[in-house]
């Protein structure tokens, strides 16, 4: 068992997330991380994380083919596809040095400033998955209120036609 | 373009498709449709008495006829009541169309009168469902809900019309009828064909296990001349049953839990497996571990998703059936190494022999193999035999010969019980000309025996030969067998009289408690020229043997004495 990225063009129209998401959760299998945008073709792109055998995998892959609205579905390996995950968060109410400190952190992490307000300040990180929660914790946990996560998202290195 | 409304553009697009019969029942929500239905002669619409029924007999019609049967309901209550019936079709690949109404579309998701969600009960139970919002989606979907549900793997699509859909108008163009859409298939990679013909030429003991796909795809004729061609016997799924002839010589009958010994043992002796059209589900199997232990196996299946899915498999050949197995033989036939394997044929010939199965008992009470030989006797070859679920399926499923494809029709994967008689009626309807049979079991009959209402009003003249044991009998089996003999809750008791509750629905009635009777009994219902119900009081005790229990070993057969 590890873990599996699955990156499904697919038509955008109303439940195809949830005819996608079901078939997994048939199998008994917990996704890790599920997003979904819409490409420029106007097709739809889910990238979903999930951890099977190889078995299981390659049947997934064949159970999500099966699906009317599907186009594609691609197996990507870590090695060869770019994952990022963007992390917005929004601080308690700091005082004036630790902000500062704050503010410090997240620009050496080369992160974003968004907003400040009544002492509270709502900042962006960006990286792999590890890289977020290596962040958030270095950011001190006691210091967030509130975390919102994009889940994961991968591209293929590899140049298709 | 021509401006019509929801409802008319509906039928004018059925109609585009082929379609001259309906299986339904109205109600509010789809009132509109069933009001263009009214001025339209050229579909016949059949009124059940329960929307299961409707799609259980748009099942059974699609099986007997190989093309796409059509079920309509109304929102809510009546769409959830074709639930069933529609798995049943998902579970057994057959290609049934279920059209609903639905609340409209103002008041989607707000649990109006009627409404249910249909959109998510339909969509692990279908190929694919539409929700409808517009009369040009509508032509689009009913188009493409056809494509669908006849396209590879044959399977269940649902469309759901909201009431303002049905009502609404607009200009839409119809496809003219397609009068003979040519089948799309599959061409499997002869890559993997060349793959599965160098283990077809090495082996000594080959066996042909063949499914359901090889009758949605025409195939019978290319299994008979492979397996004249090798001398392999062939040995069936319960959806393969009627793609050999069953009086075939190399015809072993069914494999599984209650498949005839010699076909268990084939498999099990077995050196090379082809698997044609099947999924090698867990009652063909038994122990998929030890399923086929000293073989190969080739897995030849339009569907992808079943490759691998639940036996290990040495070549895969994706495509459509009568394309790989056409491919198979002409490559066998251009090297001819060598043809049958006569040693291997002997060996099945003598265990054929040694197992065929015992059906000329005169006791009584009666014992249901008699009955099912008295029904091969009383039904000549082309006529279709339904079967209701349990011990009465499986004693047809056992002991029946099917003489070819579309002439045995059975719920296999969902194992409904109350699937036989409407489906009977659907297969009635869509071969007029043959005589059809239900075998029932008076558990199964009980579930949809409104149905005689159906039967009688539209004189569908189908018999309906109840095995009558009291019980609901595959489940007594199990508790006779593995739970001391404890039956709970199986006892059915004497009530009804099916002779009564058949006359008291207008139709043919009767009783047989002697063997010695069946034979008149059954040309009387089926020559009586109305819907027939022949009730038959068999042995309580007598049990479906041999079985292999759940999860077992295929040789491992418990067997009668």
């Amino acid at each position: 068992m590890r873990t599996r990225i699955f990156s499904v063009l697919c038509e955008n129209v109303a439940g195809v997330m949830m005819r996608v998401s079901r078939c997994f959760t048939r199998r008994q299998i917990n996704m890790d991380s599920i997003t979904v945008g819409i490409e420029p073709s106007g097709l739809a792109r889910i990238i979903i994380l999930f951890k099977a055998d190889d078995k299981m995998a390659s049947f997934m892959q064949r159970v999500l083919m099966r699906l009317e609205p599907i186009v594609e579905v691609q197996m990507l390996e870590p090695e060869n596809s770019v994952a990022r995950e963007i992390c917005l968060f929004k601080t308690r109410k700091l005082g004036e040095e630790e902000m500062s400190e704050v503010i410090r952190f997240i620009q050496s992490a080369g992160g974003k400033v968004l907003e400040i307000r009544e002492g509270s300040l709502i900042g962006e990180i960006g990286g792999s998955h590890e890289e977020v929660e290596r962040l958030l914790t270095s950011l001190g946990t006691e210091r967030l209120k509130e975390v919102a996560r994009s889940g994961q998202v991968y591209l293929s290195r590899n140049s298709r036609e | 373009m021509e401006e019509m409304t929801g409802a008319v553009a509906l039928l004018s697009a059925l109609k585009s498709e082929g379609v001259r019969h309906i299986f339904g029942i109205p109600g509010g929500a789809i009132i509109p449709v069933y009001d263009a239905l009214y001025e339209e002669p050229s579909i016949r619409h059949i009124l059940v008495r329960h929307e299961q029924a409707a799609a259980h007999a748009a099942d059974g019609y699609a099986r007997a006829l190989g093309k796409p049967g059509v079920c309509m309901a109304t929102s809510g209550p009546g769409a959830c009541n074709l639930l069933t019936g529609i798995l049943n079709a998902y579970m057994d690949s057959s290609p049934v169309i279920a059209i609903t109404g639905q609340v409209p579309t103002h008041l989607l998701g707000t649990d109006a009168f009627q409404e249910a969600d249909l959109l998510s009960l339909m969509l692990p139970i279908t190929k694919h469902n539409f929700l409808v919002k517009s009369v040009e989606e509508l032509v689009e979907a009913v188009r493409k809900a056809f494509q669908i549900a006849m396209t590879g793997r044959p399977g269940p699509v649902h469309i759901d019309l909201p009431r303002d859909v049905q009502l609404a108008k607009a200009k839409v163009k119809i496809p003219a009828e397609i009068t003979r859409r040519e089948k799309v298939r599959y061409d499997p990679d002869p890559l993997r064909v060349e793959e599965a013909v160098k283990l077809i030429e090495g082996a000594e003991r080959p066996v042909i296990f063949a499914g359901g796909g090889i009758i949605w795809s025409g195939a019978s004729p290319e299994l008979v001349e492979l397996a004249e061609l090798l001398g392999a016997p062939v040995v069936t799924s319960l959806m393969g049953k009627g793609s050999i002839p069953e009086n075939h010589p190399l015809s072993l009958g069914m494999l599984g839990m209650h498949g005839r010994r010699a076909a268990n043992l084939a498999v099990t002796e077995c050196d090379l497996l082809i698997g044609v059209g099947v999924r090698f589900s867990d009652r063909s199997t038994g122990d998929a571990r030890y399923f086929a232990p000293k073989a190969k196996i080739i897995h030849i299946d339009i569907d992808p998703v079943e490759i691998g899915k639940l036996v290990r498999t040495d070549v895969s050949v994706v495509g459509d059936a009568k394309r790989a197995l056409a491919m198979i033989l002409k490559l066998l036939k251009e090297r001819a190494r060598r043809g049958v394997r006569s040693e291997w044929k002997e060996r099945i010939m003598q265990m054929k022999k040694e197992f065929s199965p015992k059906m000329d008992y005169d006791d009584i009470p009666i014992k249901p193999q008699r009955v099912i030989k008295e029904i091969m006797e009383a039904l000549d070859e082309d006529s279709v035999v339904v079967t209701e679920v349990g011990q009465c399926q499986m004693w047809a499923a056992h002991y029946y010969t099917v003489r070819g494809p579309r002439k045995f029709i059975s719920s296999g994967g969902l194992g409904t019980m109350g699937f036989g008689f409407p489906a009977s009626l659907g297969a009635k309807i869509a071969l007029p000309e043959k005589k059809v049979l239900d075998v029932a079991g008076d558990g199964s009959f009980l579930m949809n025996s409104q149905e005689l209402a159906t039967a009688v009003e539209n004189n569908i003249e189908v018999v309906c030969c109840i095995f009558n044991n009291s019980y609901l009998g595959m489940v007594k089996q199990w508790q006779d067998l593995f739970h001391g003999g404890r039956r709970s809750q199986t006892y059915l008791g004497k009530s009804p009289d099916f002779v009564k509750l058949a006359e008291a629905y207008g139709a043919w009635g009767d009783r047989v408690t002697r063997p010695g009777e069946i034979r008149e009994k059954l040309k009387e219902a089926l020559e009586c020229g109305k819907p027939a119900v022949l009730d038959v009081v068999i042995d309580p005790e007598e049990h479906v043997l041999p079985m292999v229990p759940a999860g077992g070993k295929l040789d491992q057969m418990i067997v009668r004495d």
